[in-house]
C-alpha cells in the first residue's frame, strides 16, 4: 500500500509546524557548527601542514584521534562545560540548540581539520613557492593552497557536515529532546526526533523523517561539491 | 638598476651549500650561472629573489640590503623579480588565470574581491599585459585553455608568461629548458632575449654549455661550494682563466 504523507502526518500532535521546526533546528545547529568548524579548521590544518614546530607529530595524533572521538563522550563533557557548576555555567546554555552547536563544533572540526589537513598537505611545495615568486604575501599562498586542495577541503566540510547532521548521542544529551507544547521543536533535531519516534512505535513517522534528512543531506552535499569546483573550474 | 648577491654564504644544516659568492646582474643583461647539479645554483637563485636570507653576506637591490628593510618593503622589492622553476609550478586553472594571477596579487583586496566575483559569474580577467606576455610565448591562442590540456613545452612556456606577465625588473630562471624539447627550448630562450631587449634583467641557472654561450652576456662557473670564475661569456668559453671551467666546459671535470 503506497505511503500516503497527509495520512501519515495526520496523527501528529502538531503537524507540519513539529516538522518545520525540527528541520529549522537541524540545519541551525549543524549549519553553524559546520561552518564555525570549517573557520577554526582549514587555518589550523595550514598551519599544521606546512608549518614545522615542536610537537607537530602529537598536534596530528589529537587530530586523528579526535575524528574517532566517542560522540556520547562529548556530549557528556559539553554537558559538564555547560551546567551550573562548569566554566561556561553563566550562559545558561543546557538544553539550548547553542549547547549543541558546541557538542557538533566539537565533533567536526577533527574530521574537517584532518581531511583538510591531507588536502592541503598534498598541494605541491612548488605551487606554493611560484605563488610567493610572483609577490604572493603568505596570506596569498594560503589562499592559493585552499584552491588547489578545494576538492579536498569540499570533501572534509562533507564529511564534517555528515558527523553533524547525523549525530545523535551528543545532542541528546546537552539538547534534550525538548519540544514545546505548542508543537514546536526547541532542541529537537530529525535524528532525535526519529529516534523518539521509533521508540514509541511510530515508525511510518520515523521513515519519514529519516527521508527527509536524506534529501536534506543530499541537497547540501551538492551545493558544497559546487563551492568546492569554485563555480566551475575557475578560469 | 643592479640586483647583487654580496659575498654570501648558505648553510643547510650544518654544512655550507656555499660561501664566499658574489654575483651581480643589471638591467638589460643576461646572467648564466652554469655548473654541474648540486652546487648550489637553485639555492642563489632562491637568495636572489628574496625567497631566503643568506647565513652571511648581503643581497641588495639598488644598493639597498633588502633583509635589513621591513617585510614590507622587502614585498615591494619582491614584486619586482619574476622567478621560473625547472617545473612549470602553474596553477589547477586556466592558462589565463595563471597568467593574470601576479597582476592580480598586486591589486587592492576590494579590486580582487570584485574580479573574483566578475569570474564567477563568468565574466573573466583579461588583461593586455598577460595577452602581450601570452603572444611573447607563442600562446596568445590559448588563453581559454585549462593548464592541465597543455603538453609539457607548453605548461613551461606559461609559466615564463606568467613570470613576465606582471613586467618585472629582473627575471631568474631555473634550469627553464632541462626537460623541453628543442623546439620549445628555442621559443623559451628568444623569450629571454626579449625580455633583455625590454630592460629586463636576466638570469639564467643552466648546465646546457651550448644555452649559456648562445643567450648569456656573462656568465658565472659554480664548482664545489664556491664560484670559480665569473666573466663575459665570449671569454669564459674561449679562454678561461682557471684550468677547472676549461676541463668543465669540455666535459672532463665531473662532480
Amino acid at each position: 500500500m503506497p505511503l500516503e504523507l497527509h495520512t501519515l502526518v495526520a496523527g501528529f500532535p502538531f503537524e507540519w509546524n513539529y516538522i518545520r521546526s525540527i528541520i529549522e533546528v537541524s540545519l541551525y545547529v549543524s549549519l553553524t557548527a559546520v561552518v564555525l568548524s570549517t573557520l577554526v579548521s582549514v587555518p589550523v590544518a595550514l598551519f599544521v601542514g606546512f608549518k614545522e614546530f615542536r610537537g607537530k607529530t602529537l598536534c596530528t595524533s589529537i587530530i586523528n584521534t579526535g575524528m574517532g572521538f566517542p560522540s556520547v563522550v562529548v556530549g557528556l563533557l559539553v554537558l559538564f562545560t555547560v551546567s551550573n557548576d562548569g566554566p561556561l555555567g553563566s550562559w545558561d546554555l543546557v538544553f539550548t540548540p547553542e549547547a549543541m552547536i558546541i557538542s557538533q563544533f566539537v565533533l567536526a572540526a577533527p574530521v574537517i581539520t584532518g581531511v583538510s589537513l591531507a588536502a592541503v598537505s598534498s598541494v605541491e611545495q612548488n605551487v606554493r613557492d611560484a605563488a610567493y615568486a610572483m609577490g604572493g604575501t603568505r596570506f596569498d599562498v594560503a589562499l592559493v593552497t585552499i584552491k588547489e586542495a578545494r576538492y579536498g577541503i569540499a570533501t572534509a566540510v562533507l564529511a564534517g557536515f555528515g558527523r553533524a547532521i547525523s549525530e545523535v548521542g551528543s545532542v541528546l544529551i546537552v539538547g534534550g529532546n525538548i519540544a514545546g507544547s505548542d508543537g514546536t521543536s526547541v532542541t529537537r533535531t530529525l535524528t532525535t526526533a526519529i529516534q523518539l519516534e521509533a521508540r514509541q512505535g511510530r515508525f511510518e513517522t520515523a521513515m519519514i523523517l529519516g527521508a527527509i534528512l536524506v534529501v536534506l543531506v543530499l541537497f547540501i552535499n551538492a551545493i558544497v561539491v559546487r563551492l568546492g569546483n569554485g563555480g566551475g573550474r575557475y578560469g | 638598476m643592479t640586483l647583487d648577491a654580496r659575498t654570501v654564504q648558505y648553510t643547510h644544516g650544518s654544512e655550507p651549500v656555499f660561501e664566499g659568492v658574489s654575483l651581480s646582474v643589471s638591467s638589460g643583461e643576461v646572467v648564466g650561472i652554469i655548473g654541474p647539479s648540486g652546487v648550489g645554483k637553485s639555492t642563489l637563485l632562491r637568495l636572489l629573489a628574496l625567497f631566503d636570507a643568506p647565513t652571511q653576506g648581503s643581497i641588495t637591490y639598488e644598493n639597498e640590503d633588502v633583509w635589513q628593510l621591513s617585510e614590507h618593503k622587502r614585498l615591494e622589492y619582491r614584486r619586482r623579480i619574476g622567478m621560473v622553476f625547472q617545473e612549470a609550478s602553474l596553477f589547477d586553472a586556466s592558462v589565463r588565470h595563471n597568467v593574470t594571477y601576479g597582476l592580480r596579487i598586486r591589486q587592492s583586496w576590494r579590486k580582487r574581491l570584485r574580479d573574483e566575483l566578475s569570474r564567477i559569474i563568468g565574466q573573466p580577467d583579461e588583461t593586455s599585459e598577460a595577452t602581450r606576455a601570452l603572444e611573447t610565448v607563442g600562446l596568445g591562442e590559448k588563453t581559454t585553455q585549462d593548464v592541465s590540456s597543455l603538453s609539457g613545452g607548453e605548461r613551461q612556456r606559461v609559466a615564463f608568461a606568467r613570470a613576465l606577465a606582471y613586467e618585472p625588473e629582473f627575471l631568474l630562471l631555473d634550469e627553464p629548458t632541462s626537460d623541453l624539447d628543442p623546439r620549445n627550448t628555442a621559443v623559451i630562450e628568444d623569450a629571454v632575449l626579449e625580455a633583455k631587449e625590454r630592460g629586463i634583467g636576466v638570469v639564467i641557472a643552466t648546465h646546457d654549455m651550448h644555452q649559456a654561450e648562445r643567450i648569456t652576456d656573462r656568465v658565472a662557473v659554480f664548482l664545489g661550494t664556491e664560484r670559480i670564475e665569473v666573466g663575459d661569456t665570449d671569454t669564459i668559453f674561449s679562454d678561461p682563466t682557471d684550468d677547472r671551467t676549461q676541463k668543465f666546459i669540455e666535459g672532463e671535470l665531473l662532480y
